[in-house]
């Protein structure tokens, strides 16, 4: 999954010479937190709802500001950065480890979209979530080669598709795959797993349903 | 007065294979059942639904290939269309046989929107998680859909209460945005069950909003919790909407005994299910309302509740034993033996401990569901 995959666009600019109120009527018109700004078509900060509730609040340190003050004089910079090509991974762990809300992803000097924390979230909803009709399973494996490829083969054997499937290390020696099949009978499924020896942690074992 | 019934033994060719839980034998052992017991249903014959009544509901792409399927072509894109998997594997005449089934359904909505009758009992159908252009768990085409499509082109506001255990997933989708439709399916967390969906945050959208209600329940519910949270949030959404006519999908999977889900109602709560919804259907539909069949793999639980739900509706009296004629022949020809009584022995499995926590949890949801939807409510 790469970042354009995942980004919004076309992006919303303000130029840093608005005033706050405008930049905060246009969030609040389109619903969104934060604004690329840009003077003379480059881009040159980015402002947030935050941003703006602060400069204009008597809690800011330098006291409260007029709403007519330039977005300029309130936006965060420089500005960090991705690009459309970067994987979706890259551009989580940027905003993760800069602790910033909202990515602005440009093509040479050109904006072409921005990436949010809740479009991640919309990334992990893709590799782990509900977009077709389908049952969750959850396999512990030892974390060696070929036995991902086992689960596949039972999976395949039985002619149930597989519609995502996430693989994350557990520990030192095991790795836990969570994947949607596409199945009714997950609950049978998982049962034929453990009888043959597969460590199944969801669906989870309910006692006293006779199978 | 009686409620008509819609069956024809066409029913019977929806049919996957002997291995395959959604068997046509419940409804041989269910007809068999009422005529041992004196009450033979003289049933309505539907007309199979066309090809354009299916295409008011399901894509152009999506029922090609179904007929493709149908008449054994093979294509490695069936997959993609969910046919040929092992929920719903192929077979020769599924397209007819999956049209039967919708102009059963189709048939009974008519006859309650042309006032040839009030209710209509439809002893078949129930396919709720087939989508537009997806066949899924066992559902080829969703004949609840086509047939509440032919209620609101009628001008009908309608109200779908699905009961089955697992989400109906395809009749939400389908009517995701319309305003004239809500929907309202009880069933066991999507969390633990397949299709994984039916959350309360998803409560439609666009003119749809607020008007798709989705009940999940904790694995182990019982009989109490079950009759107490749907009671707390169905009845509000009904007052408030007001349909024109209910359409429910009575899947008996919710049963105890049901291999393949772990709700664990008894036949004493479907009866006072039945009674209620019909008490819904008096109260807020005009006494206008659909009955459909659905999901049920236990064949033991799933015939003694369709024939509670059949009794019911025909104000007929309930026998405590089942005749032993018909209890010899299919515990014979099934290998095991049957539940003699129509209800379930008392106390018929043991006691659940964490049941005040499910109790809890069940309440604290359909409280966050009201929550959820009650703002769109104008």
């Amino acid at each position: 999954m790469l970042v354009k995959d995942v980004m919004n666009s076309p992006v919303l600019t303000v130029e840093a010479g608005a005033s706050l109120e405008e930049a905060y009527r246009i969030m609040l018109e389109h619903n969104i937190r934060h604004i690329p700004v840009t003077a003379e078509g480059r881009l040159v900060g980015m402002i947030t709802d935050r941003d703006i509730r602060l400069a204009t609040s008597p809690l800011s340190a330098k006291g409260a500001r007029s709403t007519q003050t330039p977005v300029g004089e309130a936006m965060s910079q420089p500005v960090i950065t991705g690009h459309p090509l970067d994987p979706v991974e890259e551009a989580a762990r940027t905003m993760r480890e800069r602790k910033i809300g909202a990515l602005p992803i440009l093509e040479g000097e050109r904006i072409v979209g921005i990436v949010t924390g809740i479009d991640l979230l919309d990334a992990l909803l893709r590799l782990t979530g509900v977009s077709k009709p389908s049952g969750r399973l959850e396999v512990t494996l030892p974390d060696k080669p070929g036995e991902l490829a086992q689960l596949c083969a039972e999976l395949a054997r039985r002619n149930i598709n597989i519609h995502s499937l996430l693989s994350y290390p557990l520990d030192a020696t095991q790795v836990n795959s969570v994947v949607r099949v596409s199945t009714l009978e997950v609950r049978k499924l998982a049962q034929e797993l453990r009888h043959q020896g597969f460590s199944v942690r969801w669906p989870p074992e309910m006692p006293g349903k006779g199978l | 007065m009686s409620v008509p019934v819609v069956y024809t033994p066409h029913y019977l060719d929806y049919n996957f294979g002997p291995q395959h839980p959604f068997s046509p034998l419940r409804l041989v052992m269910l007809l068999e059942l009422l005529e041992h017991l004196g009450h033979p249903p003289r049933p309505t014959e539907p007309s199979p639904a066309t090809r354009e009544e299916v295409r008011t509901v399901h894509l152009e792409s999506f029922v090609r290939r179904v007929e493709a399927a149908s008449r054994g072509e093979v294509s490695p894109g069936f997959e993609h269309y969910g046919l040929g998997t092992a929920d719903t594997p192929i077979f020769p005449g599924m397209d007819e046989a999956a049209r039967w089934l919708v102009g059963g359904t189709l048939s009974a909505a008519r006859m309650v929107a042309q006032g040839q009758a009030r209710e209509v009992l439809q002893l078949g159908g129930g396919l709720h998680h087939a989508q537009r252009d997806l066949a899924a768990g066992f559902c080829v085409y969703n004949d609840l859909s086509v047939a509440i499509r032919y209620l609101t082109h009628q001008g009908l506001r309608v109200a779908y209460v699905d009961i089955d255990v697992h989400h109906g997933d395809g009749v939400q989708w389908i009517h995701y945005d319309e305003a004239e439709v809500l929907t309202f399916s009880i069933h066991e967390s999507g969390r633990y069950l397949y299709p994984g969906t039916g959350h309360i945050h998803e409560i439609g959208k666009a003119q749809g909003t607020g008007r798709k209600l989705n009940l999940p329940l904790e694995p182990f519910t019982e009989d109490g919790s079950y009759l107490e949270v749907l009671q707390m949030s169905l009845e509000p959404a009904l007052r408030w909407f007001r349909p024109d006519v209910m359409v429910i999908q009575c899947g008996a999977d919710a049963h105890y005994q049901d291999p393949l889900a772990e709700i664990l109602l008894s036949t004493r709560a479907y009866a006072k299910i039945f009674h209620l919804l019909r008490q819904y259907v008096a109260e807020f539909a005009q006494g206008r309302a659909i009955y459909t069949l659905g999901g049920g793999y236990s064949l033991d639980a799933t015939t003694r509740v369709w024939a509670l739900l059949y009794l019911l509706l025909q104000g007929l009296p309930l026998p405590e034993r089942l005749p032993e004629t018909w209890l010899r022949r299919w515990g014979l020809q099934l290998g095991r033996e049957l539940t003699p009584t129509l209800h379930d022995p008392p106390s018929p499995y043991p006691e659940i401990p964490r049941r005040a926590e499910i109790e809890q949890r069940n309440r604290q949801v359909a409280e966050r569901l009201l929550e959820a939807v009650r703002p769109y409510w104008k």
